[in-house]
């Protein structure tokens, strides 16, 4: 009976593993298998190569540092200063991370507009150009600088206070106070963080696609992109290997710094400053800094309702009207398909496998974890592009599974390790009872933890949701064939008449993806009061 | 005690972990109806022992016989045997009265027998009116009564408790040690009871077992472990600690002598 139930958990945990091996591993090793030494040679000889390299670092590098440093300043004043309005800063610094990284380069074209003749440009009558270096990195600060804020607020929200108090009792100025306990604390974050942001600035293509010219070129991601659209897989694939390096660093530095040991305890958090300047100061930075980040969002909502933007601003439904007529609601009903389907089979996967990597261990529990966490190491374009070689002939390609199943892979790390994180948490003996008292596991997990875990079920089941309205790496390269999801209305944009679309387009993903934000944010707030 | 019939006659039962041997051909037999402690330090395969009596590990050798049938290979929920783990382990989302009708339910008794059935077992703990509370809005005691009245409602024969005092503070462990050799005297059940608290094995126990590193070191009831110490480490571990604290209280309090 006993060796009966330990079979039937193995054999879950092989069959998991073969799904991934199916549907991460091999289609990555068949992109490889698809380089040969013809498609590196006409990929370096090609003279944009070598620029691409050059703006893709320098791009990213840039943007990473303004990213990770104007987080760190707007977490720091928030969580460590008496400032009013903490909740509502919170909420609009994560703003932008409701829609595709491409709107705010719109968004940005829409204020500074093509050589001066967006709303800001028009107001001040400057001659600025928003293409180029400048705009990249600007348009790439916008979309990372949330995730980045994200990562430091949530671990200064949750640091000792103690270690703090006892240095302030032994007479340890503010100064050595930071350097010797923040600083320390917040390393491995920092360092994590710092690959995470590169990374995710590096292998986005929306941005560069949407603001690079002739006299920046292009950028890794763009090449890519241009290559398997053209269906150059090889060269393609070379540029994919060179995405997943940096992608793969951040994945082993996450995985060998050691973390800081941490009781796990915290009696209370660190006290707030009281000082009147820096609460002043933190004020009019954190002001500053979400008009900054939420103007190319707010320049294409005004875009979406101006009759002709920006030299006539009476309201008119021009806009929403010629986008509805080339067939946003038809794409909007796939993208709500594609999101659904990442929702519960995306949820699904991950709580069965952090279930098997945290409660059912067996032999291969480890290799399935580690298999679980790499798809964060992938970045979309190399994803999608690996798909269109694996699955080119097989049923699923060119329907609607086969992005269903893309974005529930490509976005399947983080809510993986929600779950894990929680499960783990989960008092270990629930099973054991139920063993002994005759319940079948199964009950155990549907009436007993299930319940448990649900909240974190929610957040899971809003992470794919919203990730997967937005995503244009992956589905750029599946859709089509596949049917096209509405966020890819977004990147075809090319005339004015576009960009007004490209504007609707991004407001509409706002909407719903702010919508089901506020639903989730409702029910966790039960969640406190539990 | 030698009257009583065996309940549960354990044979040469080891364990192995990698390189570490946690139980060495362990052997000895439970009396029907007593009391037996198993004492001794974190990390000396007491709980392995329990899970391997409750059939939650498989052991690498030896037998457990109950009742003269083998049940070494049996599942946990066929042997007639009920645990009580440390951490209490209660279905968080179920109030008392749901967390013991639930394996009632399972076992194909009707909707109203399992309710009333929970309903004595919770009143027998002392808990009727706390039936409808949820676990968290239970104090450690409350909440160890419930584990206990869910493990007593399929009415085991034998009970295996896990240090399950350990959560609790010193008023209500001096409480629950009264109230559980209440039950056991009306329920007649075999306890086994696993503690690294010399004084509650001392208090609670017909007989003792104590252990270390995997082996038992000696067997016996707490009187003939006072007057002869099988070895050193009973001396040290078990009657040094015990004298310590008798010295320290009546330093302090010499009325108490």
């Amino acid at each position: 009976m006993m060796k009966q139930r330990s079979t039937s958990k193995t054999v879950i945990q092989v069959c998991l593993a073969l799904f991934f091996i199916a549907v991460v591993i091999a289609p990555i090793i068949t992109m490889f298998t698809r380089i040969n030494s013809e498609s590196i040679r006409s990929l370096t000889s090609s003279p944009n190569f070598v620029p691409a390299i050059f703006n893709s670092v320098t791009t990213a590098l840039t943007a990473t540092v303004i990213s990770m440093v104007l987080a760190i300043l707007a977490s720091f004043s928030l969580c460590r200063t008496s400032m009013r309005g903490k909740g509502i800063f919170s909420m609009l610094f994560v703003l932008p991370m409701l829609v595709p990284s491409i709107s705010h380069a719109y968004g940005l074209k829409a204020l500074i507009g093509v050589n001066g003749s967006g709303m800001l440009a028009f107001m001040l009558g400057s001659n600025v150009s928003i293409y180029g270096f400048r705009g990249i990195v600007a348009g790439s600060v916008m979309y990372s600088f949330p995730v980045a804020f994200l990562m430091i607020q949530s671990i200064l929200q949750y640091e000792d206070g103690m270690p703090y108090k006892a240095a302030a009792v032994l007479g340890i100025p503010p100064l050595r106070r930071f350097t010797g306990i923040t600083l320390p604390y917040m390393k491995k974050t920092l360092i994590s963080m710092f690959f995470a942001v590169f990374t995710m600035i590096m292998t986005d293509y929306g941005v560069p696609a949407a603001l690079k010219n002739e006299n920046f070129g292009d950028t890794l991601s763009t090449i890519m992109f241009s290559d398997a659209t053209q269906l150059k897989l090889g060269n393609a694939g070379v540029i994919g290997i060179m995405l997943l390096v940096p992608a793969v660093v951040a994945f082993a530095v996450d995985m060998l710094v050691p973390e800081l040991s941490q009781s796990g305890f915290v009696s209370e958090g660190v006290e707030a400053g009281k000082g009147k300047l820096p609460k002043i100061a933190a004020y009019i930075f954190c002001s500053i800094l979400a008009i900054a980040i939420l103007m190319p969002i707010t320049a294409f909502i005004i875009q979406v309702f101006a009759k002709s933007y920006p030299r006539d601003m009476s309201f008119s439904l021009t806009h929403v009207q010629n986008t509805l007529k080339s067939g946003a609601d038809r794409f909007l009903l796939n993208s709500l398909i594609y999101s659904v389907i990442a929702a519960v089979f995306g949820t699904l996967l991950a709580f069965i496998c952090a279930y098997m990597t945290t409660r059912a261990k067996s032999r291969i529990t480890k290799a399935l974890h580690l298999m679980s966490i790499t798809s964060v190491a992938i970045p979309g374009l190399v994803l999608g592009l690996s798909y269109i070689i694996f699955f080119k002939n097989t049923p699923i390609y060119g329907t609607i599974f086969i992005i269903g199943l893309a974005n529930s892979i490509h976005f399947f790390a983080s809510p993986y390790l929600m779950m894990y994180n929680t499960l783990g948490k989960v008092n270990p003996d629930l099973e054991a009872v139920g063993k002994t008292l005759g319940i079948k596991r199964i009950r155990i997990i549907t009436d007993v933890i299930v319940p448990k875990v649900r909240f974190t079920m929610y957040e899971m089941v809003v992470y794919f949701f919203v990730n997967s309205m937005m995503t244009i790496s992956a589905v750029s390269l599946l859709a089509p064939p596949a049917p096209q999801p509405l966020s890819l209305m977004i990147s075809s944009a090319e005339s004015q008449i576009d960009i007004g679309k490209a504007a609707t387009v991004s407001l509409m993903i706002l909407v719903i993806n702010f919508i089901i934000k506020l639903i989730i944010t409702f029910i966790n707030r039960k969640k406190s009061k539990e | 005690m030698d009257s009583l019939k065996d309940k549960l006659i354990i044979e040469g039962v080891s364990k192995q972990y990698k390189e570490k041997e946690v139980l060495k051909s362990v052997s000895f037999t439970v009396k029907d109806g007593e009391f037996l402690s198993i004492l001794g330090p974190s990390g000396c395969g007491k709980t392995t022992l329990l899970r391997i009596l409750i059939g939650l590990l498989p052991a690498d050798t030896g037998t457990v016989v109950k009742d003269g049938v083998d049940i070494t290979k049996a599942a946990p929920d066929k042997r007639g045997m009920g645990i009580v783990f440390q951490n209490y382990a209660l279905f968080e989302n179920m109030t008392a009265q749901q967390n013991v009708e639930y394996a009632l339910k399972m076992k194909k008794s009707t909707k109203a027998d399992a309710k009333e059935k929970a309903a004595r077992m919770l009143e027998t703990v002392g808990l009727s009116d706390r039936a409808k509370s949820l676990p968290k809005n239970l104090s450690g005691g409350q909440q160890q009564r419930v584990a206990i009245a869910r493990t007593l409602a399929l009415q085991p024969d034998i009970i295996l408790l896990d240090e399950p005092m350990s959560a609790l503070d010193v008023a209500t462990r001096l409480a629950m040690r009264s109230e559980l050799k209440k039950l056991q005297a009306s329920f007649g059940t075999t306890m086994i009871y696993v503690t690294h608290d010399q004084e509650e094995a001392f208090a609670l126990s017909d007989r003792i077992m104590i252990m270390d590193k995997g082996e038992i070191s000696q067997l016996d009831t707490p009187e003939n472990i006072c007057r002869n110490p099988a070895n050193d480490y009973v001396r040290t571990f078990v009657l040094d600690n015990l004298r310590a604290k008798i010295d320290s209280l009546s330093k302090y309090a010499p009325g108490l002598k």
